[in-house]
């Protein structure tokens, strides 16, 4: 125990820290410019000096650690002067423009001179020049403003962990600056903006039209992007938003955010967000109002229903809408037109990768918390880079390498380049050789505990590869041992999946392979997630067999429990998956599709089948805040509310159940959930909502798992599904898995393999509409290797023809030196130039899951004259 | 009148026979008796180094005058390994070129010095942070190393034995404040050389992070002597708290600079009259930096004082690098001081505000002092500056920035004073 | 030679790549005599260093050149014990006779001028290098023929 004296307060500690952390606890707050919390202590700016009985010179309070029976001052007349003089220092170079300077209001320096002074400066010479930075589209650099505390560098390199800026120079002619001294070449992650405690390195969104006095209201909510479910704040003005920011303390993601959470919050302010209604009229879609729109879709939908059965109607619910959007759309399909033909595009991955799991490992098997990621002493990630799909659970991974733990990538590690021990790039679609060789390496080394018979029995039907087809399928041997090795050495180790590892036949035996590696590491399971809300589509019971609350279809009990709550009937025939869907569609047994949140066209490959599929319909309603492709098919077109427009809750990957928030009042789209129960109510549903929360009251009776979870206690952040209900583990069911016996050869493709990217600047096609976003991703390219630049005689940004086996685009290249060889990539974000329309697919036997199919492709140079 | 000291009778220890014109090669380095204590050295248990190192009482040569038996003591213990001995021969202080005879005429002694230090430490990797203004001095240490690899002195099993000693040149780049040992660390682990919080220190938390000993050439220089000898009869050698010869570099205005291997604490002025020859031309003592620029000036007065480690802050003072300096009347103190500040505004690593800033702003203000420029209020404001940064600055770069001014505005301020109110130099015009 | 053929040796030396950063930089110098954002890169891949992290290090020592130098790099002291022995007469006439300024490269190419801190000749004074030749007690007439000896 180490007790001071701080101003005159005791203070008790359990464990030493810094004079100045131990001065917050008893409420003494010491100015600084350098110290930030949660990044390592610099001892710079010299404003933090206290007066420490015994020692002759005053002390950094920052970097002096407490020791026992110490007696701190820390405003006395000397520290005082002190501060004054530091202060008069920083200012001698610092410009006076504080009137001008967006930083005004929330600038620490101007802060602690209106406190400590000088009232005037003594400076006569002429000020360090250096003109403000405006060659980056997102960050503005004004390092005459500059205080050198390096937050901005710490923040960049311990703890996003991107090196992208550095000081340069040396002395007072140190400046911060990214490689290029001028563009940013980063994350743009923007978490520098959040610690420059001066206006050295602010946003652009804002320039010159933010004060922090212009808020007039702080909203907290839930980043709309991915699964991580950061939380953040909106700051309004006028009912528009005018910046997103983090919080320390606030949400898992605790201070930080990545790209797209901090920059893209203006993808709801593109052009052409629908503001009416649109019903087809004579081929073309004319406006028309509320009243009009949502009789028609209840009569036709009510129509289609007598004529054909339930069975003829399905619906698309959207990983980017709330749960109580999807519960309602799902309310509306089982309860009201009887169809259990309800799904998603978390059927792509997330939710065949999930059922999966626990099917073999039993229920919330990947329910894990995301912080627990940086304490795990070994990440095993493989299928998609972290750092790209889900950026903040991205730098969980870094985090964790940072303090020693061994991250051992298979796969084309990405962001996580610099963090990785052992990185084993197989070949493409070799994955399996790999993991059955490091599966085999585990069991070798005694790790089957017995715990689960049923995996370990279907582990002895495996094929493990020779030395010869591990070499062949690209890893060495040795390389894979040393793998191994590690991974035997962890203790506490975490496994992360992607959705890549679900790309080309077999998907279940990988999954199968990568939840084996995990049981026999006793390692917890993570699944990446590309939308901030697959696993609520998932508990909403938007899947053709389960009820909210995740419950098969089947199981009686659970249907009469349901049915008594709500007083009406489960469908008794099984639905149709999304795949499913769009082949009856286009075998003319779907008569009409309901299409919540999600550009069908963009997201499913090969576009010509269906586009015939959607062709077929007697009537798509597509409900979107923008005209995408397939609203632009449709036969009405409904106006919806967007993510920082609504209130509602997401549940992200780790099943934590979040709040968001609504930040300012959509121009002219109303909320999905009220547009389906207005809908519903003109189809005979009785119930009527007047709010989101109302909403989720009915869900936390209808699903067994949400019970008692309502607003109020979701509101403290901690509502980790499933809430004061059933244990996690469930019993182990049957599963089936496919090809643990057979290991096919790695086979020459006649092209490269076209893989689709997942950008972490764009996030679908939802990102396009951000003009931040754009300005640093501003256009579609093409992915290549430095041999197949070679091979084509193509430069970075010549062009190519793309020839897949659907579709034909021209691209720009972007040469990338760690690009995989044999694979190219293209992301799914572009108009006109995406992955999906270039390649077909098919439905995973087992899984269900999306299989990508003929997609290699064929490149020829096209020279810019031939354009 | 010529003082006679007994001094003069001394062997010479670290400059012995660099006057040979093959001083660097290693048989001319053996035939003189080198590498003989690495032998006695090698056979000795490194607890018992570490004990004569500290009866000798030898201080760390680089400035601070820190024990070194103490520092390898702490080094030693730290239950971590790798540990790295790291040799400071950035000499980057103004005035100091002390060093440069060891690494550029006798490079041996020092590596026979480290490769001891090293069995003492139970290190077996180290370096030599060389000033990248030395380029001779890294041809002679490289060539000598390789000699010394070839002889068995340096490489795995050293004479035979189990204990083995890697040595290498790391050549800084132009920033005196590598000098300083935390910065040097860090440039050496290819960073920034900017100074580090300490605690830790590099005793525990060095070099990687692991226990590291920073010596300067010349203490390291001493070892071999000190095992030879033994620790106790080192430590009659000169001043008894600081004992054991030191080298002063010697410039400015005397007939005859240099570098003058003498026993600690001898007076300063045997130094400048006896030993370089008094003032050049016969012209009057004005004033003296007595350890290198960082040092505190004194004034004429003051020239009795034993040059050691405890003596001089009795003056005012330090001993610093032991770099005696001597400015004669013909000399401004203005541009002095303002030349002074010219080089901290330039070395200045950027770290600290008090620094960063305040070397700038009163280079500025002496700038335009010795150009006639000055205006009234000038001096109180250099004061007020330069005491706003003492003990104030991350390390003692700025601090002794600080001190400079301190010292020149307080013993020669109508000089300053002067310069403000003719617009003119007092002794140029 | 590309750098990473030259480093390799540089590597063993230090427990990792960053190390020989220092070393790396030098090297890199040495092949245009100056480091371009182009050299800064090739530095960052032969180690595997992040592009800023170079070159924040690069900068930050004074005898890694940011600009192209001329064949000759002189670089004279003019610290205290030079600048007493006329070390600032000697900047004055490479000014008048090659005009060349301090930080500058000569018309020509020829040579190019750093003033430098103390480089430890005070008991030679003045002094300076010129490339890695040292050439201490310089005056005037003796300044003038030592460069003649650089082409
Ligand atoms: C700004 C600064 C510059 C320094 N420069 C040198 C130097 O050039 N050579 C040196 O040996 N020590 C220098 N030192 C002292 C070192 O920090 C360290 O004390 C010394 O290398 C320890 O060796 P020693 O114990 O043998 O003296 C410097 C210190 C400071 C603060
Ligand atoms: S005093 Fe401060 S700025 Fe100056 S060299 Fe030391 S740490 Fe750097
Ligand atoms: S906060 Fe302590 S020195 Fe900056």
């Amino acid at each position: 125990m180490i007790k001071l004296t701080i101003d005159g307060r005791e203070v008790e500690l359990e464990r030493p820290v810094t004079v100045l952390e131990a001065a917050k606890r008893v409420g003494v707050t010491i100015p600084t410019l350098c110290y930030f919390e949660g990044l390592p202590n610099f001892g710079g700016c010299r404003l933090c000096l206290v007066e420490v009985e015994r020692l002759p010179k005053l002390q950094t309070s920052c970097t002096l650690m407490a020791s026992d029976g110490m007696v701190v001052r820390t405003e006395t007349e000397q520290i005082r002067a002190a501060r004054r003089a530091m202060l008069e220092f920083l200012l001698i170079n610092h410009p006076l423009d504080c009137p001008y300077c967006d930083k005004a209001g929330e600038c620490t320096l101007q802060d602690l001179v209106a406190r400590y002074g000088p009232e005037a400066g003594r400076f006569a010479e002429g000020k360090r020049k250096h003109p403000e930075s405006l060659d980056d589209p997102i960050i503005v650099r004004n390092m005459e403003r500059c205080v050198l505390c390096t937050r901005c560098v710490r923040m960049c390199e311990d703890l996003q962990g991107a090196y992208a800026i550095s000081v340069s120079g040396r002395g007072g002619h140190s400046l911060i600056e990214p490689f290029s001294g001028g563009r940013y070449d980063c994350e743009y992650c923007g978490n520098c903006l959040t610690v420059c405690p001066v206006g050295a390195i602010m946003s652009r969104l804002h320039r010159h039209s933010y004060r922090p006095w212009f808020v007039e209201r702080e909203v907290e909510t839930v980043c709309g992007y991915c699964g991580v479910g950061c939380s953040m704040v909106l700051q309004v003005r006028e009912d528009s938003i005018v910046r997103t920011i983090p919080r320390f303390g606030l949400g898992l993601n605790n201070g930080l955010l990545c790209v797209r959470g901090r920059f893209g919050y203006d993808a709801v302010d593109g052009e052409g967000r629908l503001t009416t209604p649109l019903i087809r009229v004579e081929g073309r879609l004319e406006p028309v109002g509320w009243e009009e729109a949502l009789a028609f879709v209840a009569s036709r939908l009510g129509e289609i229903k007598d004529s054909h059965g339930g069975r003829a109607v399905g619906a698309i619910a959207s990983g980017r809408c709330t749960n109580e959007d999807n519960y309602m759309l799902q309310k509306l399909m089982r309860f009201v037109i009887g169809s259990n033909n309800i799904d998603s595009a978390a059927r792509f991955h997330y939710a065949p990768a999930e059922a999966f799991l626990e099917s073999v490992f039993g229920q919330g098997i990947t329910a894990n918390l995301i912080p627990g990621i940086a304490d795990s002493d070994g990440v095993f990630v493989t299928g998609g880079d972290p750092t790209a799909i889900n950026p903040v659970l991205g730098l969980q991974v870094r985090a964790a390498r940072r303090s020693g733990g061994k991250v051992i990538v298979l796969g084309p590690p990405g962001g996580l380049k610099r963090f990785v021990d052992h990185e084993l790039v197989p070949m493409p679609y070799s994955d399996e050789v790999v993991l059955s060789a490091i599966v085999g390496g585990l069991m070798e080394a005694g790790r089957s505990s017995g715990e689960n018979r049923a995996v370990e029995e279907r582990l002895k039907e495996l094929r493990l590869p020779s030395e010869e087809e591990l070499s062949a399928a690209g890893i060495g041997p040795e390389a894979l041992a040393r793998a191994v090795d590690d991974l035997l050495k962890m203790t506490n180790p975490v496994v992360i999946l992607g959705p890549e590892i679900m790309d080309g036949a077999r998907a279940s035996k990988r999954l199968f392979l990568v939840g084996a590696v995990a049981y026999l590491m006793n390692a917890r399971i993570y699944l990446l997630s590309e939308r901030p809300n697959y696993q609520g589509v998932m508990d909403m019971g938007c899947v053709p067999d389960l009820l909210p609350g995740g419950g098969p279809i089947g199981l009686e009990m659970l249907r009469d429990r349901i049915e008594a709550v709500l007083g009406l009937r489960v469908p008794e025939e099984g639905g149709l998956t999304l795949f499913e869907m769009v082949d009856e569609a286009e075998r003319g047994g779907l008569r009409a599709l309901y299409v919540m949140g999600e550009d069908l066209l963009f997201s499913l490959p090969d576009r010509a089948r269906v586009q015939r599929a959607l062709g077929r319909l007697d009537l798509l309603v597509v409900q979107d805040i923008y005209l995408t492709e397939t609203a632009a098919m449709a036969d009405v077109v409904l106006p919806a509310a967007a993510w920082s427009e609504k209130d509602g809750t997401f549940t992200n990957l780790e099943r934590r159940v979040q709040l968001l928030r609504r930040g300012r009042y959509p121009r002219a789209g109303r909320e999905d959930w009220r547009i389906i129960a207005d809908i519903g109510g003109r189809l005979g549903m009785e119930k009527t909502y007047r709010s989101a929360e109302e909403v989720w009251e009915e869900v936390t009776h209808a699903s067994p798992l949400h019970a008692g979870l309502g607003y109020s206690e979701i509101a403290g952040g901690g509502a980790v599904w499933p809430y004061h209900s059933e244990p996690l583990k469930g019993t182990e069911a049957g599963f089936a898995v496919q090809g643990l016996g057979e290991l096919p050869g790695v086979e020459a493709p006649g092209g490269p393999y076209l893989m689709p990217e997942r950008p972490l600047f764009h996030s679908g096609t939802l990102s396009r509409r951000s003009r931040a976003l754009l300005s640093i991703h501003p256009e579609p390219y093409l992915v290549i290797p430095p041999s197949l630049s070679e091979e084509l005689g193509v430069t970075d940004g010549g062009r190519v023809r793309v020839v897949g086996a659907k579709g034909t685009m021209v691209l720009k290249v972007r040469i990338d030196p760690d690009q995989r060889e044999g694979t190219v990539l293209l992301s799914n974000t572009f108009e006109g130039a995406n992955f999906a329309g270039l390649v077909g697919f098919t439905a995973d036997p087992v899984t269900g899951c999306l299989t990508i199919e003929d997609n290699t492709v064929r490149l020829e140079r096209v020279d810019d004259e031939a354009l | 009148m010529k003082t006679v000291h007994a001094t003069e009778l001394m062997e010479k220890v670290l400059l012995k026979n660099i006057e040979s014109p093959n001083s660097t090669h290693i048989e001319e380095y053996r035939r003189v008796g080198g590498y003989r204590a690495i032998e006695k050295a090698l056979r000795m248990p490194p607890q018992q180094i570490i004990a004569e190192v500290k009866s000798s009482g030898l201080r760390g040569r680089g400035g601070a005058g820190f024990p070194t038996g103490m520092k390898w003591d702490f080094a030693s213990r730290d239950p971590k390994f790798p540990k790295f001995l790291i040799c400071n021969a950035d000499e980057g202080e103004p005035g100091t070129f002390k060093d440069r005879p060891i690494l550029e005429r006798n490079p041996h002694l020092l590596i026979e010095g480290m490769v001891i230090s090293a069995h003492a430490l139970r290190s077996e990797r180290g370096y030599i942070y060389l000033r990248g203004e030395y380029p001779y001095a890294k041809v002679v240490l490289e060539k000598a190393i390789e000699e010394a690899y070839e002889a068995g002195f340096l490489g795995e099993r050293i004479l035979g034995g189990d204990f083995g000693f890697h040595l290498s040149v790391h050549q800084g780049a132009g920033a005196y404040i590598c000098g300083e040992e935390t910065a040097l660390i860090e440039s050496i682990e290819g960073k920034r050389g900017q100074p580090r919080i300490k605690p830790p220190f590099p005793v525990n938390v060095g070099a990687w992070g692991m226990p590291t000993v920073v010596n300067n050439v010349e203490t390291l220089a001493n070892i071999p002597f000190i095992v030879e000898i033994g620790g106790e009869e080192y430590s009659r050698i000169g001043n008894p708290d600081c004992p054991g010869p030191k080298l002063f570099s010697v410039s400015c205005c005397v007939e005859r600079p240099g570098v003058y291997e003498l026993p600690m604490g001898t007076p300063l002025k045997e130094i400048i009259y006896d030993h370089a020859g008094g003032i050049k031309g016969g012209g009057r003592l004005k004033a003296v930096i007595p350890g290198g620029i960082s040092t505190p000036v004194l004034t004429p007065e003051k020239i009795d004082c034993p040059m050691d480690f405890v003596s001089l802050p009795k003056y005012g003072s330090m001993l610093g690098s032991g770099a005696v300096m001597v400015f004669d009347e013909r000399v401004c103190m203005v541009k002095v001081c303002w030349r002074a500040m010219r080089f901290f505004e330039h070395e200045s690593c950027g770290k600290c505000t008090p620094c960063r800033e305040g070397t700038g702003w009163l280079r500025n203000i002496l700038e335009r002092m010795e150009t006639g420029n000055g205006w009234k209020g000038d001096l109180e404001l250099l004061r007020d500056i330069a005491s706003s940064m003492a003990g104030k600055t991350f390390c003692p770069l700025g601090d002794g920035a600080a001190g400079v001014v301190l010292a020149f505005i307080k013993d020669f301020s109508e000089e300053f004073e002067y310069h403000i109110e003719n617009k003119r130099c007092m002794v140029t015009g | 030679m590309k750098i990473q053929e030259e480093i390799k040796g540089y590597l063993e030396r230090y427990p990792d790549r960053r190390g020989a950063l220092l070393p790396a930089l030098y090297i890199a110098q040495r092949k245009a005599g100056w480091l371009s954002q182009e050299a800064l890169e090739a530095v960052s891949e032969a180690l595997d260093l992040p592009k800023a992290t170079v070159r924040g290090v690069a900068t930050f020592y004074a005898m890694y050149r940011q600009r192209p130098m001329g064949r000759h790099l002189i670089q004279l002291c003019t610290n205290v014990a030079c600048m007493i022995f006329g070390a600032e007469r000697l900047v004055d006439l490479l000014k008048e006779r090659y005009g060349l300024e301090p930080g500058g490269t000569t018309d020509d190419g020829r040579f190019s001028l750093v003033i430098m801190e103390c480089i430890g000749a005070c008991d030679r004074a003045p002094a300076m290098l010129v490339d890695t030749d040292f050439h201490p007690g310089l005056t005037e007439e003796k300044i003038e023929s030592i460069l003649e000896g650089y082409e």
